[in-house]
């Protein structure tokens, strides 16, 4: 796995993004969503591929399966056969109705089972017109060129487009998913790392992969090494421990120390969004009674709104604390 | 002219098939009606052959009925029918399912054979009697995307013998290129435009079928689905222009496909334009049939028999969810299967242990089997990889007995407070598996919570309802705004999600015996919609009625107005003419409105002032 993804290793004195070097070249390297993930292997060899939506959340994926589907599908014909549009091409209405109809009347010899295909990465930016343009051209050459759509949500999507493709949902990645991923990369650039290090990365990716190998490459090339201080002060994100002993604080009973916790990480210069954010993620994934989680994390995300309407102050996130001793009280036991 | 247009474009060397094609079809019919009926270059040839190329099968039916009339066409088919075919033996996998198992007899219809014989009766009609008899030619079919609009009216021309004309836009120029050869006298048209020539076209010289059959009644039927898009009102006008031309100067039964958006919530412009486009055709004297969703069990009934003539054994359950995550949509369920029908080979252990773990454990629970995510991912409609989720927390099973140490070390709640462990994973894990948005999964929720609820616990009811209230709070941001990918919504969204999905696990704390109970749609939604519906009506109309100037408040228009014109009789939707008319008359009537209007609203800012 490792040696065929690194074939672009040649110029390992330039930084180039590991994201993009580690980019799986195969559909078998593809990380995580196995039964999507095996369906695409099988188009692979098998071809007839049909038209496709590849939905799901940022990094897990989606372009990565189509360029590595194109690639093997097509092999030495990639260049003419696939036409890549994203959000940064000029995809009016316009473009849509020439451009795109121009490459599906293009003759292109490939062999049996083999299709022309477009491309269409962040669909879900088209607009409406430009997606209604579409419909007709997708049904016309249906036999000569067939359509691959990666977007975030599929609902933007106008409906007949949908109704043309297969919805292919992707998933965000699990943690072990990422972490086999980044221990590959670590491997084949002598990384020197703890694991706790890693931990922390995959804390911050929050089930991206792009941002997982984004964030270790910024780490390893500021500090030359992976340990959980680096990495949250590359990611800049309050600390997770930190904040942790926050929460475990106000389970305690100690709410003074909490304060403390959160004084400390306000004079740190973290915005009371980051706060929040970080938050709620520990409360997501603390350890506590049923009770006592479902109303931190309504509090929580009360708190969260507030702060989206601008009263972010330090008042509201110790407002916050205090109210999850409210509830703490409670709910205790007498 | 049109060469010079071309020779500009990157990708030209392209249309070796299409002039290929184009010359067999000129053959048999078309160059005078390429002339009259759309365009003056190359791309409609390659629109033909798809016409005549994809479907030989229905063609030849077709030439039962007159043969010698369609002998040219028949020995051109015969021709493309070769074509084709040798295609297909090329390789069995070729080619979309969509277009492979394309219905070629009314029989294979999926769609509801009283709406086919609707649709068939008024085409035979039109197409047997003179054409004076009826002064309506033209049939508007709605319907959400693919239920099979299209297909209806192929199929049925086929069965009568009659050949479909597509409208079809020829490949423009882009704008950049419009700018760097405008001096060459090279226009930029747009769909619209052309879609007018069109209109125009047939106004002046008709749509003359006799023109290009050498001489002989071929009946045509005229098909329109790709309609321009219009944004803004201007070029909406013009396109309303152009129907009531169409639809006023057609001797061809004309079809006209609108597939309306399902879920108009988004308020989107186009879906509304499309709803007002419908409504002034079927003023302008179309006639109009809706098509409903595809039933499930038709939809089934062609997914299998797809299966057997794929020879691909797809288990009967599997067809069924591909079938209800469709939503109605054959088309879709058609790709879904051929998605997933990809299966990988029998060498891939890990596949066969995937499906002997589902049928080992399909017994105990239907929910469960779904839970193994295997046909999860597909289905355009997403409630279907909710509704295991939601199942999951409306029954929400606990472990029996207390394994209370884990909290115990921390700390102790309160009896009442204090609940059974779960037995699933963490309700953001299950969410997160689900695909679900936060606002689906609220609503659903609370539209369903109550059948799960045991009779007597009021106070359940209470919680339950509480907390779903909080999550709407959280969610009420987002009310009528597109969601995007961001990370400060995110946190919100998924609060929501998780305090609706905990509160519900939380709130039902005397769990019913599990049972089967049904999942209803949101009332909600509907509810909504037809507001929704309701409002851009009213605007409508005082838009109409005013000439552009907002001079009441909608909420007086509602509570003084319909109700008055509705006690005068004027209350039917035919009646917007009048309804105008009658608003005319009373302006004065409105600007006294419009003086108390002012008031009571100075009033109401100041009350929120203080």
């Amino acid at each position: 796995m490792a040696a065929s993804s690194s074939s672009g290793n040649t110029g390992s004195g330039y930084d180039m993004p590991w994201v993009e070097k580690y980019r799986p070249n195969k559909v078998v390297d593809i990380v995580g969503n196995e039964d999507a993930v095996y369906r695409l292997q099988v188009i692979a060899r098998d071809g007839n591929m049909p038209n496709l939506i590849l939905s799901g959340p940022p990094g897990t994926g989606k372009t990565t399966s189509i360029l590595a589907l194109a690639h093997e599908l097509l092999g030495p014909n990639y260049k003419e056969a696939v036409l890549e549009l994203n959000a940064s091409d000029d995809r009016g209405i316009d473009v849509v109705r020439n451009k795109i109809k121009m490459f599906a009347q293009k003759k292109v010899t490939l062999p049996p089972g083999r299709h022309k295909i477009v491309i269409l990465d962040e669909a879900d930016s088209m607009t409406s017109g430009a997606q209604q343009a579409l419909r007709r051209t997708m049904e016309i050459y249906s036999n000569s060129t067939r359509f691959a759509l990666a977007c975030n949500t599929s609902s933007k999507i106008i409906e007949p487009i949908q109704s043309r493709c297969a919805l292919v949902r992707f998933s965000r990645l699990s943690d072990q998913e990422i972490l086999g991923r980044l221990m590959v990369v670590v491997e084949a650039e002598k990384v020197p790392y703890v694991p706790e290090g890693l931990e922390a990365i995959i804390f911050t990716a929050d089930g991206d992969m792009r941002q997982a190998l984004n964030n270790l490459q910024a780490t390893y090339s500021g500090f030359r090494f992976v340990n959980q201080e680096n990495v949250f002060k590359v990611c800049d994100q309050p600390h997770p421990l930190h904040v942790k002993n926050m929460v475990r604080n106000v389970l305690e009973g100690k709410f003074d120390d909490a304060c403390y916790g959160l004084k400390q990480l306000y004079d740190l210069g973290y915005s009371p969004t980051d706060i929040i954010t970080t938050l709620f993620r520990i409360i997501k994934n603390y350890d506590m009674a049923e009770y006592l989680k479902l109303e931190f994390m309504k509090e929580t995300g009360f708190a969260h709104m507030r702060i989206c309407d601008g009263v972010g102050s330090y008042l509201q996130l110790c407002g916050l604390l205090a109210k999850f001793s409210v509830v703490r009280e409670t709910a205790k036991a007498a | 002219m049109v060469t010079g247009k071309r020779n500009n474009v990157v990708v030209l060397s392209s249309d070796g098939e299409d002039s290929d094609y184009s010359l067999t079809s000129n053959r048999s019919f078309s160059k005078p009606k390429s002339r009259l009926l759309v365009t003056r270059s190359n791309p409609r040839g390659a629109k033909k052959a798809r016409l005549s190329g994809s479907r030989p099968h229905s063609r030849k039916q077709s030439s039962k009925f007159d043969d010698i009339r369609y002998y040219c066409e028949d020995f051109d088919e015969v021709y493309n029918g070769f074509k084709v075919s040798a295609g297909l033996q090329g390789s069995n996998t070729q080619g979309l399912w969509v277009d492979k198992y394309k219905p070629r007899s009314l029989e294979e219809l999926a769609v509801h054979k009283k709406k086919v014989e609707e649709v068939k009766v008024w085409f035979e009609d039109r197409l047997r009697s003179s054409k004076e008899k009826f002064s309506n030619q033209v049939l508007v079919i709605t319907g959400q995307a693919g239920v099979g609009k299209s297909a209806t009216i192929h199929t049925i021309a086929s069965h009568l013998g009659a050949r479909v004309c597509e409208w079809n836009t020829p490949t423009p120029i882009i704008w950049q290129e419009h700018l760097h050869n405008s001096s060459t006298g090279i226009n930029y048209t747009s769909k619209l435009d052309e879609f007018e020539n069109f209109a125009e076209r047939i106004r002046k010289y008709g749509f003359i079928p006799s023109s290009f059959t050498g001489g002989s009644k071929s009946s045509v039927i005229l098909l329109i689905d790709d309609l321009p898009v219009m944004n803004g009102k201007a070029a909406f006008r013009r396109l309303q222009n152009c129907l009531h031309l169409l639809v006023q100067s057609t001797r061809v039964p004309t079809a006209v496909l609108l597939s309306d958006c399902g879920k108009t919530d988004s308020a989107d412009l186009t879906a509304r334009c499309f709803e007002e486009l419908q409504l002034y055709l079927e003023s302008a004297g179309a006639c109009k049939v809706a098509f409903n969703p595809i039933t499930h069990n038709s939809i089934k009934r062609t997914l299998s028999r797809i299966c057997r003539q794929e020879r691909c054994n797809v288990a009967a359950d599997q067809i069924d969810l591909i079938a209800n995550a469709s939503g109605g949509d054959i088309r879709h369920a058609i790709t879904s299967l051929q998605f997933f029908c990809f299966k990988p080979d029998p060498m891939h252990s890990l596949s066969i242990c995937d499906t002997t773990t589902i049928s080992s454990r399909e017994k105990p629970d239907v929910l469960r089997a779904l839970d193994d995510g295997f046909s999860l991912q597909f289905g355009r409609d997403e409630s279907l990889s909710l509704f295991h989720a939601l199942g999951k927390f409306l029954h929400n099973k606990r472990d029996s007995e207390n394994g209370m140490e884990l909290e115990q070390a921390e700390f102790i709640v309160q009896e009442r407070l204090s609940r059974l462990p779960l037995k699933m994973h963490a309700p953001e894990k299950v969410l997160c598996q689900a695909h679900g948005q936060a606002r689906p999964i609220a609503d659903f929720l609370h539209e369903n919570v109550l059948d799960f609820l045991s009779e007597e616990a009021i106070d359940d009811a209470w919680a339950v309802a509480s907390y779903l209230g909080d999550a709407d709070m959280l969610l009420a941001t987002f009310r009528g705004m597109l969601s995007r990918y961001n990370e400060a919504e995110n946190v919100l969204q998924s609060a929501a999600a998780s305090v609706a999905a905990r509160g519900v696990l939380f709130g039902n704390s005397h769990p019913l015996p599990s049972r089967w109970h049904s999942i209803r749609r949101p009332k909600l939604w509907q509810i909504e919609r037809s507001l929704l519906h309701n409002k851009n009506e009213m605007a409508k109309r005082r838009f109409d009625g005013h000439s552009g100037i907002n001079l009441s408040d909608m909420s007086i228009v509602a509570t003084e107005y319909t109700p008055v014109f509705k006690w005068l009789g004027y209350g039917t939707t035919g009646g917007m003419q009048q309804v105008s008319m009658q608003l005319d008359i009373t302006e004065d009537y409105f600007d006294k409105m419009k003086l108390e209007d002012k008031e009571s609203e100075t009033t109401d800012d100041e009350i929120e002032d203080w």
